[in-house]
């Protein structure tokens, strides 16, 4: 795109879109080393994405302010305007993503019962690995504003809610076979619709990615294939 | 959070992009569930159609097709020389002051052609007032000033022709700081005062369709703030077009808003579409700021 | 800023203050004489004015008189020329700069007039001689009266045209966006805006014929005696002056140093009070 007449205010849109992809990066890195914790039981690593976060909320804060800043000394229109509210709106989905990965890293903390079912952990982690590449896909959608990719994002979240469906099954079906596994088994619940959300955050930058983009927002039916609020188990046993 | 919680632009904007976009044929943009412009009937009070206009031998608009609704503010915005002040200037037909001035096409008002030489001029300048850029009061009273408009049309007696001024002078936001010298000229008024005084002569004859030629690119910002304010409560009665070259000010007051440039209509949407996600890319560098 | 090179700042400087005591120069010379001329006519007027110029007729050589048939033909024929030239002169500068500012029959007409401006006094007196007094047989004062209307015409078209012309286009506009016919425009605003200035006109008009001499020596001639009758010959000012100063009477002389000293002193009135009227419009 043709540069602005006034130079000073590429230098404003680009340090924002720096800012987000950075804040991108550590997003990424704190969800799989959460997962990692998860995986290994491992509390130092779980401590460090936990103190990790304060990273994450201090760049969106820098973001927000910026964005502000830009807003008002440049009163940006169209286009430029889209950028500014899609960095802030990115900034803040990240900020999301962040502070789920860091509630599995307390979960691993406090989760100390031995439950070994390598269906759900395996479940737990290709779940974890969807959402990651989803992620992953969806900044580089958003760093090489590739509407093609964002508009993959967001059609590919149905796979993920279902594999989050199947997890919930497992998970009751467990804790009905014994009330000892009910502890670890509602914190694994809470980490898999962690990862869940996460890829929603994932499918909302698809959105913003692809309203930045187009100018108008996305608007056929979103995918929706999480089930597992209408889900029952017949209690029979 | 739940996965529904965000969604992206659900606000207002036109989503559907089916404003005018280059020269083509007109529609209508359809109306969105709580898009405040669209709300109401859209009446198309002034139409302009396949509008031509020549200063001399050189062509300033081409083939110009616009619509102004009533009671909507529409703004025209483009680089100088675009021909914004000149499609302006024939809406009321002030070109015919200079010879070598011609216009081709048809401007309907309430679907009768203006531009047709049957059209008495006089009147039809009393239905479409203007407010130009430089304030313009005459060398006269403030009361004069106004008063003088309206006894061209009108014989009233003196108590009425006082109220009628002082409405005018209310309408524009004025009469608190002029009623107590109302006998002073009109060129002692700071000038946005003076501008405020025009608009009140120009409502005081009680015309259909209000002209604005960047009434505001004189006035420091508090005075601007006035007049875009006086815009807001003169567009429940009256339609209003707006020439101006401040594009934050086109996206203030305007609910409709035109982009011109080298003489033709480029775009026209409604305000919220053109400077969210306009559709032709001479439009998105003249908004952003990336022109030339 | 540091100089450069002080030899050409220097040749500058030295450029600079040849070319300002030339100037100076000038204008001294210049002024020079106009004091000289108004001194002259003080230190001779002075001594001669006194109350019988204006209250007693023209005297033979030798006799005691004054100026009062002279004075009250000049304003007579002044004010019926003035009278006259100004309608005339308004409404043809009007037409000018409202109606027929782009048309060639003003491009027309603003050339005549700018001729006609700068025309020797005598030949309009040649030529009002010729379509008044000849046909009628006589001379007369209302043939002055119409040979100085001649000249105040071409004054007031310029001044009216141009004041009419710096009425800015956007009042003009302003005006008739309000649905004001043509006519309405030019009465109530453009002449409003412009009052002024034509009216500065129409005074300095009035000062450029109160001291022509030459049209009037062809036109209402001259009378030794008080007249108001416009169809027989009167006499004026610029004419006695001419008359008595020529003569070899020293009376006579006095007297025509006092009717100068009287015309020019009406003319600075006037041309002040213009000055004054052109200031208060700016200060509007």
């Amino acid at each position: 795109m043709v540069d602005h007449t006034h130079k000073a205010f590429d230098t404003d849109l680009q340090d924002l879109g720096r800012m987000v992809s950075e804040m991108g990066g550590l997003a990424e890195q704190q969800i799989s080393d959460a997962i990692d914790a998860l995986d290994r039981r491992d509390t130092v690593v779980a401590q460090r994405v936990i103190a990790g976060d304060a990273r994450i909320d201090a760049l969106q804060r820098e973001i927000e302010e910026k964005a502000i800043l830009t807003i008002a000394r440049r009163q940006p229109m169209a286009v430029d305007l889209r950028e500014v509210v899609g960095a802030l709106r990115i900034s803040n989905d990240l900020e999301r993503i962040g502070d789920l990965a860091k509630n599995i890293s307390k979960r691993v903390v406090v989760i100390d019962a031995e439950f070994r079912s390598q269906r759900v952990m395996r479940g737990v982690e290709h779940m974890a690995e969807m959402v990651l590449q989803q992620i992953k896909t969806v900044l580089d959608a958003y760093a090489r504003r590739d509407l093609q990719k964002a508009q993959e994002v967001w059609h590919a979240d149905e796979e993920v809610d279902s594999v989050n469906n199947s997890l919930f099954r497992e998970l009751l079906t467990y804790m009905m076979e014994d009330p000892r596994n009910i502890g670890i088994c509602i914190h694994l619940l809470f980490c898999a619709k962690n990862i869940e959300r996460m890829g929603d955050h994932a499918t909302n930058i698809a959105e913003t990615v692809y309203y930045m983009i187009e100018g108008r927002p996305l608007v056929d039916e979103r995918p929706k294939g999480d089930t597992t609020s209408s889900t029952v188990v017949p209690f029979d046993a | 959070m739940t996965s529904m919680d965000v969604s992206v632009g659900n606000g207002g904007t036109g989503a559907n992009g089916n404003g005018v976009h280059g020269n083509g044929p007109h529609s209508v943009p359809t109306p969105i569930a709580g898009n405040r412009v669209l709300e109401g009937d859209l009446d198309e009070k002034v139409a302009v159609r396949g509008v031509n206009f020549y200063y001399g031998d050189n062509k300033a608009l081409k083939d110009i097709t616009v619509p102004l609704y009533d009671r909507r503010v529409t703004a025209f915005i483009g680089p100088s020389g675009c021909g914004k002040s000149t499609l302006l200037r024939i809406l009321n037909r002030i070109y015919d002051l200079y010879p070598n001035q011609r216009a081709e096409g048809e401007v309907l008002l309430d679907g009768d052609n203006i531009l047709s030489p049957s059209q008495d001029i006089n009147l039809l300048r009393a239905r479409i007032g203007m407010v130009f850029q430089k304030p313009t009061p005459f060398p006269m009273s403030i009361y004069e000033n106004i008063a003088f408009g309206i006894r061209l049309y009108e014989r009233l007696s003196k108590s009425d022709l006082d109220g009628r001024v002082e409405t005018a002078l209310r309408r524009a936001a004025l009469w608190n700081e002029v009623k107590d010298k109302m006998h002073a000229n009109g060129l002692s008024l700071s000038g946005g005062q003076q501008q405020r005084l025009c608009i009140a002569r120009t409502v005081a004859v009680r015309p259909d369709v209000i002209l604005l030629d960047e009434p505001c690119s004189a006035l420091d910002p508090i005075s601007t703030a006035k007049i875009e304010e006086l815009i807001d409560e003169l567009k429940t009665e009256y339609t209003i077009a707006i020439v101006t070259h401040n594009m934050q000010q086109a996206a203030r007051v305007s609910d409709f808003t035109a982009f011109m440039y080298l003489g033709e209509m480029v775009e026209f949407d409604t305000t919220s579409k053109m400077f969210t996600s306009p559709v032709d890319k001479r439009t998105q560098d003249y908004i952003t700021g990336r022109f030339g | 800023m540091a100089i450069k090179n002080p030899n050409l700042y220097r040749s500058r400087r030295a450029v600079n203050a040849t070319v300002m005591a030339m100037s100076v120069g000038a204008t001294v010379i210049g002024l020079g004489w106009l004091v000289l001329v108004l001194g002259a006519l003080l230190w001779n007027g002075f001594g001669s004015l006194s109350l019988q110029v204006f209250t007693e007729m023209t005297p033979p050589p030798g006799s005691a008189g004054g100026l009062l048939n002279p004075i009250v033909g000049s304003l007579m024929m002044s004010i019926v020329a003035i009278a006259v030239g100004t309608p005339v002169g308004i409404l043809a500068g009007t037409y000018m700069a409202e109606y027929g500012r782009y048309s060639y029959l003003a491009s027309v007409v603003r050339f005549i007039n700018d001729i006609l401006l700068s025309a020797p006094s005598i030949v309009i007196g040649l030529f009002i001689y010729e379509v008044v007094v000849r046909p009628l047989g006589h001379f007369s004062g209302l043939a002055g009266a119409l040979a100085l209307a001649v000249l105040v015409v071409p004054v007031v078209v310029r001044t009216t045209e141009d004041m009419l012309l710096t009425v800015p286009k956007e009042l003009r506009e302003a005006a008739t966006s309000l649905g004001m016919p043509r006519s309405h425009v030019i009465a109530h605003v453009s002449y409003r805006a412009a009052r002024a200035g034509i009216v500065t006109g129409v005074l300095l008009a009035v000062a450029r014929i109160s001291g022509e001499t030459a049209p009037l020596l062809f036109t209402a001639l001259n009378n030794q005696f008080f007249s108001t009758d416009m169809n027989a010959p009167l006499a004026s000012l610029p004419v006695v002056i001419f008359q008595f100063a020529m003569s070899p009477y020293a009376d006579w002389q006095k007297l025509a140093w006092a009717g100068a000293l009287i015309i020019t002193f009406a003319v600075l009135a006037l041309s002040i009070s213009a000055r004054a009227l052109s200031a208060a419009r700016r200060a509007q």
